[in-house]
């Protein structure tokens, strides 16, 4: 059934569709309509789950753990300072191996005091073991939830599922609902491979010495590795009974592009906006749309950017001193390829400024006009 | 540390973690430890105001879990007479109450009064009086202070004989408390708590300080006799005054002369009010005449607000300098008062406002100044004194000054407890010498004092506190109390008749308020202590509470949480 939907009901939607037990979260803008709406679920029982609520992001994070180490369905949301706060515990949740879901509306860190739509606050988290899938619509927020469960526990690693800030958490557009029914088969009832037994009492996540460690961390590497296959499974699946794919990147007009434009989020729907115009000016240009940002997809992207010329990477956020993270990926994708394409690196639309249709012609000139890419990334919509 | 891997490949996914099957009862973190916790009750603050130290704090908790069997043994252990204190006793305790500090104070009086008028309904819960021990005590006067000695010297074996002059027990409850505040009925079931062979009225027996010699054969004598004598006015035509404590009685036995019109009530204290609204209740228009302001007037503040809701007229500061009578009328002729130096004991006086005087017209004048003990037992030679009773020996017959005699507040809740101080004395007396008393009594003593627990003089449950540690409102942890306002009472608001003006609670409002309480100082069980205990040191089996020394760490946890205060740390011996 379609609804039009915001954004974030469409995360407290695929929560409740997901049949969650335990959802705890500390509200912070603009991530507090998820768990708004899931706390109404719970208390009108539309939801048969257990809501915590807590002090802080960092409880809300170690009652998942505690309540995903029971062995049930369990989600949080957040966003920039909570993420932050929740750092300790991410690296936590992965090295147990714990199949918790997350929401994660992506927003500046202060100073100065900014609410608005920003990378860097997910990015900051790309080393913790979680995996990180980014959106473009209320649709696919919705239809990522859901995969983010079955590979999640598939593959015993943590999700996190990133939506812009306001541009995708506060819109509203017609998302397709489907019915419990359907979900039920796609999703059945969690079996936990890591639980708590009463009848067989053990304590996990103590101290693994040298002798161990590695191993386990090694473990760790390879389960993500195995992620992309398992993803394609899930995906698949989905496909089959929902008719929705979406692929851990979407390419768009990139076949026989000369310059491909990367970026993750809701700035690629500006971006195929701007091609269009490009294309009908006789430019061959396309647009890499990146969904899954951990584990890193690079054959598929190595694959289709293999015979670009050029590469051009939005970035919104900045790793200060090395410039977009994004182009860094990009990169060391496209190192290892014989012929590799020139990569641009933009930074724009930090803090929820506007990236607009001109914004990515200015960056296409610029590729045009230069022999080669800067090595520092360059910013584009700077007032001055 | 024990180590063991679990490795498992579902669908070929790499899965390694640390985990251990090994229990942790091989890890005693006891070993860490170098403070450890331990359940120590201490006294909740309404307990340590209560002029009879009553257990409030675990009556509440009884209460809540409709438990009345066990709230009301619990109160009888320090109190006989819990419909009637739940009635007229100023309660002390709600104003000492830790609530009042988060929302309001509990009702205790409420819960009292609920708990005693079960205790009337369920005639099963009679007191036990244990054995005769061989020694018998002569008591003058039947009202709250003799029937308290009474009470208590038969829980301790002792055969009573109560000397009352008129032909009834209850003394100034019956005779200076009106019905609508305390109805006959209940006066006459809580007595019956008194019916034992070992405790003889004998009525119609007014005893004067020449017949106490022919009481020599007592044990002990104790005198409870209260403050006969009206104090006189001292002022011209003050014989055309009716004397209030008389009326009072008189009203009750619906012997009181017809007293129509504007009368003028002379006093601020509680005789002064119960007039006022007994004679409002009768058809008259009373006039209460207080020398001081309202804010001094020794009448408890509720008392007063409740005869200013009725409607009587109050004159403050004005002092009655004479009475003149004419044919029809009487003329009072009022100084006006204005406030002079403090006395030294932080009282306000009042001194004369310069010549500025009044004359108020009235049927009848009312005089209820207060009463003064009999000259005759005027005393000044003590063998020893304490809060609330006196004594000296007449040979070697100890003779106990009680009540009114001797307490400086003269209500039924210190009189009670006079007679239970008393008691314990003579007992201490008995059975070890005169060098102990102060000593054990210090071991009976509820907080501070100078209440006396009369379950730790018998070695009861409350032996196990720290008695004298008195719960502070910050010790209590309100994280797990949210504001809950009190249960509100209802009033019969009928002024001419002599019906209950306070309605009884009802059971379910009982409960409502007894969960209320804190239960400051004492354990109910709540289990937080076991709940929060990351070591799973605390044990809770068979009704008994413990902590497992091998496994405390001396985290202090259990303490922090416990919600009321009932358990400290101290150092590792």
């Amino acid at each position: 059934m379609k609804e039009v939907l915001e954004g974030s009901h469409a995360v407290s939607e695929a929560v409740r569709l997901a049949r969650a037990k335990v959802i705890s979260a500390y509200p912070i803008t603009p991530q507090t309509h998820i768990v708004e709406a899931l706390s109404e679920y719970c208390a009108d029982g539309s939801l048969d789950a257990r809501f915590i609520c807590v002090e802080s992001e960092h409880s809300a994070m170690a009652s998942c753990i505690g309540a995903a180490s029971a062995g049930v369905r369990t989600f949080t949301a957040s966003s920039s300072h909570g993420l932050a706060l929740m750092h300790e515990l991410l690296h936590w949740a992965s090295g147990a191996r714990l199949p918790i879901v997350m929401a994660e509306v992506n927003r500046a860190l202060g100073p100065g005091w900014n609410i608005w739509m920003d990378q860097s606050d997910s990015l900051s988290q790309r080393d913790t073991g979680w995996i990180q899938l980014y959106c473009e619509t209320g649709q696919e927020v919705l239809d990522t939830m859901l995969q983010a469960y079955r590979l999640a526990e598939t593959v015993n690693l943590p999700v996190m599922v990133v939506l812009d800030a306001f541009f995708l958490s506060h819109t509203y557009e017609p998302v397709d609902i489907p019915d419990q029914q359907s979900v039920d088969q796609f999703l059945p009832s969690f079996e936990p491979r890591i639980s708590l037994d009463q009848q067989h009492p053990n304590a996990i996540g103590q101290m693994a010495p040298p002798a161990y460690y590695m191993e386990m961390r090694h473990s760790i590497q390879m389960a993500m590795q195995s992620v992309l296959e398992h993803f394609t499974d899930v995906e698949t699946a989905f496909e089959h009974i929902f008719g929705r794919k979406y692929g851990p990147i979407t390419p768009f007009a990139c076949d026989d592009a000369e310059s491909i434009f990367v970026m993750a989020g809701t700035s690629a729907s500006t971006c195929r906006q701007a091609i269009k115009t490009m294309r009908d000016k006789g430019h061959k240009v396309g647009v890499l749309k990146l969904k899954m940002f951990r584990p890193f997809p690079y054959q598929y992207v190595r694959k289709c950017l293999v015979n670009a010329k050029n590469v051009i990477v939005l970035d919104r956020n900045c790793s200060f001193g090395a410039g977009g993270i994004f182009a860094q990926e990009l990169r060391s994708s496209m190192y290892a390829s014989n012929n590799h394409p020139q990569i641009f690196s933009f930074i724009s639309g930090l803090g929820g400024r506007d990236i607009t249709v001109d914004h990515f012609f200015e960056m296409f000139d610029y590729t045009k006009k230069a022999q080669h890419p800067e090595n520092e990334s360059v910013w584009i919509g700077l007032n001055h | 540390m024990n180590q063991s891997i679990q490795t498992q490949s579902p669908n070929n996914v790499s899965l390694l973690i640390s985990q251990s099957r090994t229990n942790t009862l091989g890890n005693k973190t006891g070993t860490w430890r170098f403070v450890r916790p331990k359940y120590q009750e201490k006294t909740a603050p309404c307990s340590n105001a209560c002029p009879l130290g009553i257990d409030i704090a675990k009556v509440e908790m009884y209460a809540s879990r409709k438990d009345y069997p066990k709230a009301l043994e619990t109160i009888l252990m320090e109190n006989p007479l819990p419909a009637i204190c739940g009635r007229v006793c100023f309660h002390p305790c709600e104003s000492a109450c830790n609530r009042q500090f988060l929302d309001q104070s509990v009702g205790i009086h409420h819960i009292e009064r609920y708990i005693g008028n079960w205790g009337c309904n369920n005639k099963q819960s009679q007191i036990n009086y244990p054995e005769f021990n061989g020694a018998q005590i002569g008591i003058i006067g039947a009202g709250p202070a003799g029937l308290s000695v009474a009470y208590f010297a038969r829980r301790l074996g002792y055969r009573c004989d109560i000397f009352e002059k008129s032909n009834m027990s209850g003394g100034l409850l019956r005779s200076g408390i009106p019905a609508y505040r305390l109805p006959d009925h209940i006066i006459k079931d809580e007595l019956e708590r008194l019916n034992d062979d070992g405790i003889q009225f004998k009525y119609n027996q007014s005893i004067s300080m020449i017949h106490l010699e022919s009481l020599k054969n007592y044990h002990a004598l104790f005198l409870c006799c209260g403050d006969t004598c009206p104090i006189s006015l001292k002022i011209p035509g003050e014989n055309d005054a009716i004397d209030g404590l008389n009326l009072l009685g008189q009203i009750r036995n619906h012997e009181a002369p017809l007293i129509e019109g504007r009368v003028a009530v002379i006093g601020g204290g509680n005789t002064a009010i119960d007039v006022a609204r007994s004679l409002l209740r009768l058809g008259a228009q009373p006039i209460i005449v207080y020398r001081r302001s309202r804010n001094e007037m020794p009448a408890h503040p509720h008392e007063i607000d409740a005869a200013l809701d009725e409607g009587i007229e109050l004159r403050e500061c004005f002092s009655p300098i004479a009475i003149e009578k004419d044919k029809n009328y009487k003329q009072v002729s009022l100084q006006k008062m204005k406030p002079g130096e403090k006395s030294n004991a932080g009282r306000q006086s009042y001194i004369p406002d310069g010549n500025r005087r009044e004359t108020i017209q009235v049927n009848h004048v009312v005089s209820a100044i207060g009463a003064e003990m009999d000259i005759m037992w005027h005393n000044d030679q003590w063998e020893f004194t304490m809060s609330h009773c006196k004594m000296k020996r007449n040979k070697d017959l100890p003779i106990f000054w009680c009540g009114d005699l001797t307490t400086s507040e003269k209500t039924v809740t210190h009189a009670l407890a006079s007679g239970k101080q008393a008691v314990i004395a003579l007992d201490i007396l008995r059975n070890h010498n005169d060098v102990d008393i102060n000593t054990i009594c210090h071991q009976c003593q509820v907080g501070n004092g100078p209440a006396l627990s009369f379950d730790i003089y018998s070695q009861g449950q409350r032996t196990q506190r720290d008695n004298n540690k008195i719960v502070p409102f910050e010790q209590i942890n309100t994280a797990y109390f949210p504001n809950i306002p009190a249960v509100q009472e209802n009033r019969n608001a009928c002024l001419n008749s002599f019906d209950e003006v306070i309605i009884d609670f009802d059971e379910s409002q009982v409960i409502e308020e007894a969960s209320r309480c804190f239960n400051c100082g004492i354990c109910n069980d709540c289990d937080t202590c076991r709940i929060f205990c990351p070591e799973m040191a605390i044990q809770w089996d068979q009704d008994n509470r413990h902590i497992l020394m091998d496994y405390c760490k001396g985290c202090g946890i259990c303490i922090a949480e416990c919600p009321r205060d009932a358990m400290h740390l101290e150092v590792e011996p």
